[in-house]
């Protein structure tokens, strides 16, 4: 159990410093901005309490927030992607549901699962990041193509990571 | 009592869900630029030192660069020296600035952290109220205007970029003199807006556009960049697409500019509006 939370203490951790040093700085053609820390409420245990799930994925938003000096833009967002997990989960549970033992991951449930699992939640979060950041319907286009170009170079590196961390 | 308990209980997850969301709405909707400018430098306090960190890594990427940069900046200065200028006649005098009162003065700093994606950037300068940077002073790099000041710690500055939506500035058509406010409307960080021309000016594609000096914080005529397209609004006016000749991706080493006269340019304004 100790294990455990050390364990994602350290996928919280690891998944800040890549964010702020690493994908922060990719920006291709200036607007396009990968949010990978997200993967931390992905991969998250089925059983986790609701109160973990919630308070983890704030304080994760929060720390974000604070090196980006965005005040609630990425809390608000990770926080409602973090709610609408067990729906989403829910949604493609497999036909005989999610056995104790198992964790959402891509070699566990299949590349099918899990590419439909993140790229909902990831889709979610980055529609709600990016017109919380914009607060207007102003540029509704603009704004739209550029959450879903991001969106989808998320849910890549995402899905294109589970093939290195996690081999069978 | 108890069925309300057995409520709360049952939907604990949603209740929660809501209490905290509306936490961070509230973060998200009570700020004004005024304390978005605040949260920026309170989050400073913490993250400067980590930031400082990263920026220094990050700098040996931009060597080569930035010393062909320096290098061409000191040759522009060179050719301002006394040296470089062939004095023909006996009673010609190179008198510089002495005779007049110094008007600016340059202060260089480094970029710690910046950011082009967002709708309100901000940049973190290395250098605070220690080095003499104040409020209000306006920063260059050596490409084109960059951002004003906004808020200093004792040894961190926060900017309004330009690549912001709360800035906004007085620009003028180099070859003319027509001023208008010059804004940035979120859609690219290459372009900003200028506005408030009037129709029978004559604009052409190409056409420079420089600081119009009003308002005391930038000098005037220092380039913000060039008409990229522009096409009438309303009728009587012109919106122009200015492309910005900073690049605001690259920003590394940047000048803090004093201007001097401020506090009487605005002393003297300010007694005329009451």
């Amino acid at each position: 159990m100790i294990r455990e939370i050390a364990k994602y203490l350290l996928q919280f951790i690891v998944l800040i410093l890549a964010q702020l040093l690493i994908f922060n700085n990719i920006e291709f053609s200036g607007f396009i901005n990968p949010y990978i820390y997200v993967l931390f409420v992905l991969l998250l245990p089925f059983n986790t309490p609701a109160f973990v799930l919630l308070m983890s994925s704030f304080t994760m938003g929060l720390i974000i927030d604070l090196f980006m000096g965005t005040p609630g833009v990425h809390s608000s967002a990770t926080l409602l992607m973090a709610f609408s997990r067990p729906y989403v989960m829910a949604l493609f549970s497999p036909r005989e549901g999610y056995q104790t033992g198992t964790f959402p991951r891509l070699t566990q449930f299949g590349i099918e699962w899990f590419v439909k699992y993140t790229v909902t939640l990831v889709l979610l979060h980055h529609f709600a990041l990016f017109y919380l950041e914009v607060f207007t319907l102003h540029h509704f286009f603009g704004t739209f193509f550029r959450a879903l170009l991001s969106s989808v170079l998320t849910s890549a590196m995402i899905i294109f990571s589970q093939f290195f961390i996690f081999r069978r | 009592m108890r069925n309300l308990l057995r409520f709360i209980l049952q939907h604990h997850f949603l209740i929660l869900f809501l209490l905290i969301e509306s936490f961070s709405l509230f973060l998200l909707f009570s700020t004004n630029p005024y304390q978005r400018v605040r949260f920026y430098n309170a989050s400073h306090k913490i993250s400067g030192r980590f930031s400082t960190r990263i920026e220094n890594i990050k700098d040996y990427f931009s060597l080569y660069s930035d010393n062909r940069k320096l290098s061409e900046e000191n040759a522009r200065l060179y050719n301002r020296l006394k040296s470089s200028y062939n004095i023909v006649t006996a009673d010609t005098v190179y008198a510089g600035d002495s005779l007049s009162p110094r008007n600016y003065l340059y202060l260089t700093a480094r970029v710690i952290n910046n950011s082009v994606n967002k709708q309100y950037n901000f940049i973190t300068l290395n250098k605070g109220r220690v080095s003499g940077i104040r409020p209000d002073m306006a920063v260059i790099s050596s490409d084109g205007i960059v951002g004003i000041v906004k808020k200093v710690s004792s040894n961190y500055a926060a900017v309004l970029s330009l690549l912001n939506r709360d800035f906004i500035i007085s620009a003028k058509i180099k070859k003319n003199g027509y001023f208008g406010p010059l804004s940035w409307k979120g859609n690219s960080a290459e372009r900003a807006t200028l506005v408030d021309i009037p129709h029978h000016v004559q604009v052409n594609e190409g056409d420079t556009i420089v600081t119009s000096g009003f308002g005391g914080v930038f000098p005037e005529g220092y380039l913000i960049g060039t008409i990229e397209h522009f096409r009438f609004k309303g009728g009587n006016y012109y919106e122009i697409t200015v492309k910005l000749s900073s690049n605001f991706r690259k920003l590394n080493y940047v000048q803090v500019i004093q201007n001097y006269a401020k506090q009487e340019i605005d002393s003297i304004e300010n007694s005329v509006n009451q």
